[in-house]
This record gives C-alpha cells, sequence and structure tokens, in this order.
C-alpha cells in the first residue's frame, strides 16, 4: 500500500470527487490511527465490458459503504481494486459472484501490511537518524557502522564506493571504501582498522577519517593532489565478527571467531595469519592464545580477503594498519631484527609523521622498526606487505600508553582521530611524491 | 583523563632515548666486575626492547603499593635518562630516572610533574623485581591524608551488595561516584602487577570487572574485587581475584590470586600457576 504519508485534505473541503475524498479520509483516519483494518481487504476485480463496470459503481452507491476504491472503475480491461471493510466481505464477495465478476485478493489484511510499513519506517527513520546525527564522537555497533557505510556512501557517491571484499567466519560481509575521483587503476593506497576488534579506537579513527577525506578534498591542496592521482581504500571493520563478539560477550576480544574441529578454543590473531615470517617467535601455535598464527598462512577468510584484493589489483603502493595501544609508528619487519632495504628513508618518514601528529595536540608517539620498537611479531600485515613490494608499510598504534588501553574514553576518539589524520596524510603525501 | 604533553627538553631525551637503546646501554658505565655491558648487541640477545620503560612502570607500581594511599597515585610520564645491564647468569639491572604525573588528572591538584630516580633488579626471567625507588614529594602530605579520608569516608558510604558490572565500562566511562573503588583497586593491582612483573612480561590494569565484597563496617575497607590486566608481550588478558584491606595512613595488605593461560590439553583454563600461590599479606 502507498501513500498513506503525506497529509490528506480534512473532510469538508469540497469541490473534490467522492473518490479523492475517501482516499484522504482513508489517509488521515490511519494517520490518526482511529480506525482499525483488521481483516479488511483488497479485491481487484476486472471488468470484461461496460455492464460490468456500471455493476461496480452501484456497489460503491450503496448503503451502509460496503466498497472503497482504490483504483476505481474507468474502462474495461484496467483492473479495479477496492477495499472492502471485513464485516462487508461475504456479502460483496457474493454480489461479484453473482453477476459473474471475477476477482482476486490483492491484499488479505490491510492493517498487518500497515503495521509492517509502520514498523519499517520506524526502523529506517532510526538508522536514518544514527547517519544525519551520526556521532563522530561515540563508539557504535556493527550495524550502526555497517548503515553509516552505506548513507556515506550514498551521500557521497562522486568520491566514495562500497566494495564488498569477501565474507567473514561467520558469514559476514567484509566492506571497503573506495575513494576516487575517476581513472581505471590508479596507483592505490591503503588502510586498515579493527583487525583486532577490541581497539575500538581504530575503527572509530577510520569513521572520522573517511568523513574527513569528503569534506577536505575541495579545501586541503595536499589531498586534492593524492586524490588527483592515486586512490585511498579504507577497510574499517576488518575483523567484523570479533567487533561484533566485543558488543554482544566480551569487551577485550583480540582474535577472530574461527573454531577447528576438536579444538576447544577459538580464534586466530588476525595480524600473524599472513604469509611473510608465518610461525616465527612472534605468535605461537596455541589456539589458546592471543597470538594464536593459525594452523596455516592465509587460512583466515578476513585476511585472505585482503590478500585476495590487494594481489589482484596489482597497484598498491602505501598499506597504513592501524592498531591500539601505545602511540607508535612504525614499520617493517616485526618478525626480524633485520632491517629492511629502505630503512632510512622510512625511518625518515615516520619521524616526520610523528612530528605532524605531535603538532595537532601535543601527544608524543614514538617510531622505528616493529621488532625493535614494539616487540617481535611474526607473520604480520605490514611485514606481508613490504616482501609483496609495497614499499610504504606502516603499522600505527594508537592513544594511549595504558590508563585506559582498550577502554579509551569516547571524549579522546575526534582528537585522537585528529592527529591520526596528520600523520597518515604525511605518509600519503610522501608516496605520492615517490613513485616507483 | 587527559593526556598532556610534558616538557619538550624531556620528550626530546626519551624520544632519542627509547628508539637508541643499544646506543645508551652503551654509553661509558662504570666497569663493573659483576655485570656486562651489552655494547651493540641486538636489543633481542641482552636487553629486552622497552626495558626502561618496563622498569620505570614496575618501580611505580612497587612505589604506589608502598605508599598505600589510593588518591596519591602516580603514572609514568617520561623516562629521563636510563642504563641497563645483563649478566645472563644473574639478570637484568637498570637504573632510572623518570618523570611522573598523578593518576587522577580529573583530581584538582596542580598540574606538574613529579621525579623519581629508582634501581629495578630483575633475577632472570623470574617475577617480583627487587625496587630501590625515591620519588620527589609530588602531593603535599596533608592533601594526601585529607584526600585519603575522604575517599575512605566515600567508599564507607556506598550501598553495599554493590551492582556494579564493570568499571570502565566498554566505551572507557568511569562513573564519578564509583571513582574511589576504582583507585583503590588499581592501588590494590600495583601490588599485583609489580610482583609479576618480569624482563619480559609487564602489566596494565583493564577493568574492574566485578565486585564480590565491599565490607565496611568495621573500621578498614575490606575490599573483594577481580580486575582483568592486560600484559603486553602476550596480549594475554589476565583475570586476577584480589583481597584488600586498607585503612588510610596504614600499609597495604594484599592477596590475590591470578588466572593463568589456556593450554590446548586443559578446556576449562582454571589452572595452578606456578608462581601465582595466593600471597597472604605479604607484607614486610
Amino acid at each position: 500500500m502507498r501513500g498513506t504519508q503525506g497529509g490528506g485534505r480534512g473532510p469538508g473541503l469540497s469541490p473534490v470527487d467522492r473518490r479523492t475524498l475517501l482516499f484522504c479520509n482513508f489517509i488521515l483516519a490511519v494517520a490518526w490511527g482511529r480506525v482499525n483494518f483488521t481483516g479488511d481487504q483488497v479485491l481487484r476485480v476486472l471488468a470484461k465490458n461496460e455492464k460490468q463496470l456500471s455493476l461496480l459503481r452501484d456497489l460503491e452507491r450503496q448503503k451502509p459503504q460496503k466498497v472503497d476504491f482504490w483504483r476505481g472503475p474507468a474502462r474495461p480491461s484496467l483492473p479495479v481494486d477496492m477495499r472492502v471493510p471485513f464485516s462487508e466481505l461475504p456479502s460483496v464477495k457474493a454480489y461479484l459472484k453473482s453477476h459473474g465478476l471475477a476477482y482476486s485478493v490483492m491484499i488479505k489484511d490491510i492493517q498487518v501490511l500497515l503495521d509492517e510499513e509502520r514498523d519499517a519506517m520506524a526502523k529506517s527513520r532510526r538508522l536514518e537518524r544514527s547517519t544525519n546525527s551520526f556521532s563522530y564522537s561515540s563508539y557504535h555497533t556493527l550495524d550502526e557502522i555497517y548503515s553509516w557505510i552505506d548513507s556515506f556512501v550514498a551521500e557521497h557517491s562522486n568520491l566514495v564506493s562500497k566494495i564488498n571484499i569477501g565474507k567473514s567466519f561467520e558469514n559476514r560481509s567484509i566492506l571497503v571504501l573506495k575513494f576516487s575521483t575517476g581513472g581505471p587503476n590508479r596507483t592505490a593506497i591503503w588502510i586498515d582498522t579493527g583487525i583486532h576488534s577490541r581497539e575500538w579506537i581504530t575503527h572509530a579513527t577510520g569513521i572520522w577519517i573517511s568523513q574527513k577525506i569528503v569534506n577536505a578534498y575541495g579545501k586541503d591542496h595536499v589531498l586534492k593532489k593524492i586524490l588527483n592521482t592515486m586512490d585511498i581504500f579504507i577497510e574499517i571493520v576488518t575483523n567484523p565478527d570479533g567487533f561484533a563478539f566485543t558488543h554482544s560477550m566480551n569487551r577485550l576480544w583480540r582474535k577472530n571467531k574461527s573454531s577447528q574441529p576438536g579444538i576447544v578454543c577459538i580464534g586466530v590473531d588476525l595480524n600473524r595469519n599472513w604469509k611473510t615470517g608465518f610461525g616465527g617467535n612472534g605468535s605461537t601455535k596455541n589456539p589458546c592464545s592471543e597470538t594464536y598464527r593459525g594452523p596455516a598462512p592465509e587460512s583466515e577468510p578476513e585476511v585472505a580477503a585482503i590478500v585476495d584484493f590487494i594481489t589482484s589489483h596489482g597497484n598498491f603502493k602505501a598499506m597504513i594498519s592501524i592498531h591500539s595501544y601505545s602511540q607508535m609508528v612504525m614499520y617493517p619487519y616485526g618478525h626480524s631484527l633485520e632491517p629492511v632495504p629502505n630503512h632510512e628513508e622510512l625511518f625518515d618518514l615516520a619521524n616526520d609523521a610523528v612530528k605532524a601528529l605531535y603538532k595537532v595536540h601535543g601527544i608524543q608517539y614514538i617510531f622505528g622498526s616493529i621488532s625493535t620498537t614494539l616487540y617481535s611479531a611474526s607473520g604480520i600485515t605490514v611485514d606481508w606487505a613490504y616482501d609483496s613490494g609495497i614499499k610504504y608499510a606502516f603499522s600505527f598504534e594508537l592513544r594511549d600508553t595504558g590508563q585506559y588501553g582498550f577502554l579509551l574514553p569516547a571524549s579522546q576518539i575526534v582528537p585522537t582521530a585528529e592527529e591520526t589524520w596528520m600523520a597518515l596524510r604525511t605518509i600519503m603525501k610522501h608516496t605520492l611524491n615517490h613513485p616507483y | 583523563m587527559q593526556p598532556r604533553r610534558p616538557p619538550l627538553p624531556a620528550l626530546l631525551l626519551s624520544l632519542w632515548l627509547l628508539p637508541r637503546l643499544a646506543l645508551a646501554a652503551a654509553a661509558a658505565a662504570p666497569a663493573d666486575p659483576e655485570y656486562n655491558d651489552v655494547p651493540g648487541q641486538p636489543p633481542a640477545v641482552g636487553l629486552p626492547r622497552g626495558i626502561l620503560q618496563l622498569a620505570a612502570r614496575a618501580a611505580l607500581h612497587f612505589f604506589n603499593y608502598r605508599a598505600g594511599s589510593p588518591s596519591a597515585l602516580r603514572v609514568l610520564a617520561a623516562v629521563q635518562e636510563g642504563r641497563a645491564w645483563v649478566d645472563p647468569q644473574k639478570g637484568c639491572k637498570v637504573d632510572l630516572v623518570f618523570s611522573t604525573e598523578q593518576y587522577n588528572l580529573e583530581q584538582e591538584g596542580e598540574e606538574h610533574l613529579g621525579k623519581c630516580s629508582a634501581r629495578v633488579f630483575f633475577k632472570n626471567e623470574k617475577p617480583r623485581p627487587a625496587i630501590n625507588v625515591t620519588c620527589t614529594q609530588l602531593f603535599d602530605k596533608v592533601t594526601r591524608q585529607e584526600k585519603d579520608y575522604l575517599l575512605y569516608k566515600q567508599m564507607k558510604q556506598l550501598k553495599t551488595p554493590l551492582d556494579i558490572v564493570s568499571i570502565p565500562d566498554s566505551h572507557g566511562h568511569i562513573d564519578p561516584s564509583l571513582r574511589p573503588l576504582w583507585d583503590l583497586a588499581f592501588l590494590g593491582s600495583s601490588y599485583v602487577m609489580w610482583e609479576k612483573t618480569t624482563q619480559f612480561l609487564h602489566y596494565y590494569l583493564v577493568q574492574l570487572s566485578s565486585v564480590k565484597q565491599l565490607k565496611t563496617d568495621d573500621d578498614s575497607i575490606d575490599f573483594d574485587f577481580t580486575v582483568l590486566l592486560h600484559e603486553f608481550s602476550t596480549q594475554e588478558i589476565i583475570p586476577c581475584r584480589i583481597h584488600l584491606v586498607w585503612y588510610p595512613g596504614k600499609p597495604l595488605k594484599v592477596n590475590y590470586h591470578c588466572q593463568e593461560l589456556q593450554s590446548p590439553e586443559e578446556g576449562s583454563g582454571i589452572v595452578e600457576g606456578s608462581a601465582m600461590a595466593p600471597n597472604e599479606f605479604s607484607n614486610f
């Protein structure tokens, strides 16, 4: 049933033809919720000739009112739709039968349909409300984020599109936002947040940065230059199953939710499941451990999806994987102390990124290679990225340094995102200016 | 709790120090016949990365525990000077100078930094490092006693049984009325975190996950609760049951039991840890 929105014109406004008046009354009645349509049906009648049409018109003129036309009798061969109140159904159907008028039931119970539609509208209003007034300074659920993604893409479709790169272990969609001003297979920058589900500040930062990109594109000449040459891809919820779990059952869950037969513990550390350095000291084979590497490299669908996407794209030049906490900007390797060939360039770039970050709110980040700055970690995202030829591979650890840790207060979302953006922008600018 | 910027010179020094650990260790140190310097060796062989910060935090856990004052808790601001030695037979020794700031930044108080110097000794991967630490006075003694007593009174006014779920909540929020509970839990956890720290393992307090019992009818506060600790190098979350008894100005009495990591064979996860037998009122 359509057209229940919008105020009708009230009764007493004439001259309007009766049909319109009835229709408007109907709308008003619905809007005011005063009438119950339980059991009422809409019948569709096909009149074969003028005689049958006039029989239908007769039905309408009877008192008490037996039918109310939604699509009135006009010409033979055009269907006539009429609402029949529940109490009148037997007599109306008998009338139609006795005059050889064939009919079908279009709507079996109007009230059911009305209820369903009301619910659907309320739901979409709720979702709409949460995107029109989507709070960038709050933490959100998976549904809220996915709903925001759809609205965000719709609002900025000239610049942003959504790509589904695969399904998680529990069959959730894995979504990536693409920021592009056109051009086939441009060089690209990858940013992921939320690979460890308890690091909520990272998803929130990814969302804020997405909004920042669309807002700043016209005003920031550096960003404009970047997007005129390169595409930016952002995967906000890199571990959707884990993220859902942090809301439903365990706020401090880190891994994904994959399980293996016969093994009690579930979950693989998605940042130990990558091919480069897989199985080294900085991961474990204990499925109950937080740094469990998984049964094999890329065994996890969440990792495989990214590997497939980036490999088949073939033109990524920078990859930044965002975590919390510790306040660090780091480059490969994590699995080895051996410096990468361009470690001096990466050192300088990390230094510049950290300085740009510091300028925003005075927050100190330290920097260096992962293995020398943080700890030994094997089978990690950025090591794979680097060995796949992506020279500018960085791993961030956002705020704080342990006071709140993973439970960073929402009031710190925007300041954290603002400073992180400046660090990312520094890296993206360097990538743009150093094509390879 | 808003983060702050420490004075710039300290910032530069600590930034310089941390990624260049090996150099700091190689700086001319008095030749101590018992300990070997580790000049030019990669950190993994001798010094664990981040050892200076780790040692500073351990020293502060110990300091906070000994001070026994939930309204005078300190956290690490920055390491200013540091030197570490490793003797493969004996252990790891760290000398440090570092700045601190007060933990409860919402509290009124001057926003200045304290300064501590410490010697921390890790006996070969064993927990419970030996610590000597002295700090400049950050809080005025009288003010501190008043605040402790105020906290004590706030605790006694809490209606028990408490209907606590988690502090902070999932969004990092701590209800101001429950802040005393959190500070006292942090104090008790400081003892636990000091005891569990080794040169490779260090801890942060994540959450007060439940309150088993809070008895305030006697003079002292008798507080039985569980916390979640985050061990950084393994990324594990460790639940610890803690029982403490506190009265303002008196030494803190703590005992605790932490859950150990599940192994693939043991499904239940209730494993008696090796060094984690409950400690009876471990004051000395």
